[in-house]
């Protein structure tokens, strides 16, 4: 989750986040090189003490700038199209799961092998116990196994919502009587947090998502006890 | 321990405002070899021209010039390092997987001995 303060993305936890923070990293670079170049050019204008009032068709430097930002443009654009079509890819899922977004929670189905299916508020403050986040903390996470292809049915049964994980790298919106899809794959055991990301209502900023990406024989476990559960 | 690291991250300097180098991989090394080489590509033009103005101009572009070679060579090494440990990453866990089964693609299957009265 995000720590105080925080400006930049969160550490990634599937590869295609990866991926993006690097494609981050060097659009920010190129942007940081662009700045400096401005900057220096408008200290050069300011402190020259040549003045020509009568340039006309001056060719080359037209050609530079015009040439320039394109081939910067190029450098932008194909690393951001390749990581466009890898999010893309046909991958074949372990695992669908289905996320209806409901004022102001989510439930999730897990209806590959049985039908499982639960709902995950948001814990409120005064229940919350030392070492729990505030605001992001639900009574029933999404588990879902490590290193394995999860694909994620999005829906909403009232209202438009967005179901997001910003380190795993996933959003997508919920639309009444739409489904829509994304996949990820969780590289790493842990708790990820979202929270809805599209304004649903009063509640909109408290109905959070938590995925916890688990071992496939504690997945298998977890799914046996909620199913005993039910 | 988990404090410690938040706070260094949280406490990155960011040049410009834009862009983290002590905590984005290969921006300080880039940045770094290119205040060497605007250094040097400034200094040599002055030296051989003596026109201070226009060798602040070529530092300058020798400083983009260097800072942008650098980082993409760094870049695409570490892209092809992080490729390489995914492959073994995926090799290790597909030997363990597999290993003893008929996909099992280290262990070669044993040679059957030759039968003296088959046709």
């Amino acid at each position: 989750m995000a720590h105080p303060s925080q400006l930049g993305f969160q550490d990634a936890a599937s590869p295609v986040m990866e991926e993006l923070l690097h494609f981050h990293d060097h659009a920010l670079m190129i942007v940081l090189l662009i700045s400096t170049l401005v900057l220096y050019i408008i200290v050069a204008m300011v402190s020259t003490k040549l003045t020509n009032k009568y340039i006309l068709d001056s060719q080359e430097i037209e050609i530079v700038w015009t040439v320039l930002p394109a081939v910067i443009l190029i450098l932008i654009a194909l690393p951001s199209l390749r990581i466009l079509y890898l999010m893309d890819e046909i991958n074949d899922p372990h695992l669908t799961i289905k996320a209806m977004g409901h004022q102001w929670y989510w439930s999730y189905e897990y209806t590959d092998y049985e039908d499982l299916g639960f709902d995950s508020y948001m814990v409120p403050t005064q229940d919350l116990v030392p070492g729990q986040f505030r605001l992001l903390e639900t009574d029933h996470r999404m588990v879902v196994p490590v290193e394995s292809p999860i694909r994620v049915l999005v829906s909403a049964e009232d209202v438009l919502h967005s179901w997001a994980v910003p380190s795993l790298g996933v959003k997508m919106d919920a639309v009444p009587g739409r489904l829509n899809q994304t996949a990820f794959i969780a590289s790493r055991p842990g708790v990820f947090y979202g929270q809805c990301s599209e304004i649903c209502g009063a509640n909109h900023s408290f109905m959070p998502i938590v995925v916890e990406a688990v071992p496939l024989e504690h997945f298998e476990k977890w799914s046996t006890m909620m199913l005993e559960d039910a | 321990m988990a404090g410690e690291e938040e706070s260094d991250k949280k406490n990155g300097f960011k040049v410009l405002g834009i862009l983290d180098v002590q905590n984005t991989p290969c921006a300080r090394e880039a940045l770094l070899h290119g205040s060497g080489g605007s250094l040097a590509a400034g200094l040599l033009h002055f030296l051989a021209t003596s026109r201070v103005k226009r060798s602040f101009d070529v530092g300058f572009a020798g400083f983009m010039l260097t800072t942008l070679g650098s980082w993409f060579y760094c870049r695409i090494t570490n892209a092809q390092l992080r490729m390489q440990q995914r492959l073994i990453q995926d090799g290790i866990k597909n030997k363990v997987m597999y290993e003893g089964t008929s996909l099992d693609t280290i262990s070669k299957p044993k040679e059957q001995e030759p039968c003296p009265s088959c046709p």
